[in-house]
């Protein structure tokens, strides 16, 4: 989910699902930058300019920190419901693992500025997590997660779109569907994953009442022991483009 | 058990290679017993080597019994032409047998080495001399070291017929050259070269003797195994999935039973699993190259 240390190199899932991605010489968007996996990937492929844009500015300090000296890049912080590009400018668009902390009002005003900068010829890439199986203890989790959230902020944290509601609103902004791709499965939930999992629990909980709290970051804390790394769920890919 | 073609040498060999190094840890009817449920799943590759303790005192005995059926690799660390010579003769007569199936150069790790053992007077030629004579059918190389280092072994070495060398998630999570074992799986296939894959079941370096002695480590292992049933399937299907010919088991004796299943259950691995095993070890430090010496 981009909350992982970035460490080196460029991850399997981000070069499978621009493997078949016309990525050299072109004009990239990095919508929801996170560490910069991505941008890493597209200029690995040889992307002409990678603009990695995020609401986040520690994610954008990694980002710069990681790739900040190629100059085919450039970092900009923003909100991407209002898309910090000119219409009709970019290439490529990835949005990987973008979509799930995306709730649906901000999804729909989202996938409009993407579309929106789109330019005629273009190809889009959107990686998301399938929603998890009911019965799997990352789910409990998850919930905790969105419940805090949901009492803090009025909306979810975290939403997990099947691949075929991702489609069909994409397809609804007349973008034509190329191909899904399994990228994982199961998908790891790592220590890492976990933790940065207590993480939103608790950025959310530190504005609530200790009495609303408190439970829900104790739960959160069990929770993360029972699921202690375990792989669960599936992370899929979705090829888009524009014209005809 | 699956079997797939080590490479020039032609031999069908089983997708698990037994490391007989866990015969060390056993008394002798340990390890005939040990052999006996070996060759029960089907795996006719085994691997041995001189500095395995009594490995190949205590192999011989079921190695003779079921020569026939048994293909087996043998390696030494002598790089030039008198010591190799001399260390062969010692590893034919300590298993009391009349030839080595595969016998290899064994932990290459720097390039000096390469230029020793491939000189007139080196490794080589006493190995290319005793396969003259029948004592040798085939010659391998092994090593735990850099990839760009095996690659020009495979590049240089033209009668070479396999390699032995590390592949486990940790390492192929490593995206950078140090790592690039899956850079020589390529170039083996390429040159017809049988490939043998070690380390598949490593978790990690063990924690430094500060904090661990040898001695109080749970396993007869250079490195920290995964040690339950489905991490076992989950590295062995891994491993055999990379397209290696055939993944040596690990050291350890009370994991043996476990991959013998794990390669008698092999299925395969898909491509979205394969990536999943390796997002999961992408952030875990490799035990390879740190553990060089084997």
């Amino acid at each position: 989910m981009g909350w992982e240390d970035p460490g080196t190199g460029v991850p399997e899932t981000v070069r499978t699902a621009l493997a078949d991605q016309p990525v050299a010489g072109r004009t990239c968007l990095e919508a929801g930058a996170g560490v910069g996996n991505t941008t890493a990937g597209l200029l690995e492929a040889g992307a002409r300019r990678v603009y990695a844009v995020t609401d986040d500015a520690d994610h954008a300090a990694t980002v710069r920190e990681r790739c900040g000296d190629d100059d085919r890049l450039v970092v900009l912080r923003g909100d991407l419901r209002q898309t910090p590009l000119a219409t009709d400018s970019v290439d490529l668009v990835t949005a990987h693992a973008l979509c799930t902390v995306l709730d649906p009002p901000a999804l729909a005003d989202v996938v409009g500025e993407l579309t929106r900068v789109a330019a005629p010829d273009c190809h889009l890439v959107v990686d998301d997590y399938a929603p998890l199986p009911v019965d799997a203890a990352m789910r409990r989790l998850v919930a905790v997660v969105n419940a805090a959230s949901e009492l803090a902020d009025g909306r979810p944290a975290l939403s997990f779109y099947p691949s075929t509601l991702l489609r069909r609103l994409f397809e609804g902004h007349g973008w034509r569907f190329d191909r899904e791709t399994t990228l994982l499965d199961p998908v790891p939930w790592t220590a890492k994953h976990l933790r940065a999992h207590l993480v939103l629990v608790k950025q959310s909980t530190e504005r609530l009442p200790p009495d609303l709290g408190d439970p829900l970051e104790q739960r959160a804390d069990r929770l993360v022991d029972e699921v202690a790394a375990t792989s669960v769920g599936t992370m899929y890919s979705l090829a888009f483009h524009q014209g005809t | 058990m699956e079997t797939r073609t080590l490479g020039a040498t032609g031999h069908e060999s089983t997708v698990l290679t037994f490391g007989t190094i866990a015969l060390k840890w056993l008394e002798q009817e340990g390890a005939n017993q040990m052999v006996e449920h070996v060759l029960d799943y089907g795996v006719n590759h085994f691997d041995v080597a001189p500095m395995y303790g009594d490995a190949e005192l205590k192999l011989g005995p079921k190695l003779r019994q079921y020569r026939e059926d048994i293909f087996l690799g043998c390696k030494t660390q002598e790089r030039g032409y008198e010591g190799a010579r001399r260390k062969l003769a010692l590893s034919l007569n300590r298993m009391g047998i009349e030839t080595i199936d595969l016998y290899q150069v064994h932990g290459l790790e720097y390039e000096h080495e390469l230029d020793e053992i491939t000189a007139d007077d080196g490794a080589l030629s006493a190995f290319r001399e005793a396969k003259d004579e029948g004592l040798v059918d085939h010659l391998g190389l092994t090593s735990h070291g850099d990839p760009a280092l095996i690659k020009a072994a495979i590049e240089r070495i033209d009668d070479l017929e396999t390699v032995m060398f590390p592949l486990n998630p940790v390492v192929a999570a490593k995206d950078d050259a140090e790592h690039d074992y899956e850079g020589v799986l390529e170039l083996a296939e390429e040159h017809d070269v049988g490939t043998l894959g070690i380390k598949a079941f490593a978790k990690g370096s063990w924690p430094p003797a500060s904090e661990r002695y040898e001695e109080d480590r749970p396993f007869a292992n250079w490195y920290e195994p995964v040690s339950r049933p489905d991490e076992i399937r989950e590295r062995f299907d891994f491993a055999a999935a990379q397209g290696l010919t055939t993944v040596v088991s690990s050291g350890d004796p009370k994991l043996v039973s476990m991959m013998l299943d794990a390669a008698d259950r092999y299925d395969g691995m898909d491509e979205a699993t394969q990536r999943s095993v390796v997002e999961a070890a992408r952030h875990d430090d490799s035990p390879v190259p740190e553990q060089l010496h084997h």
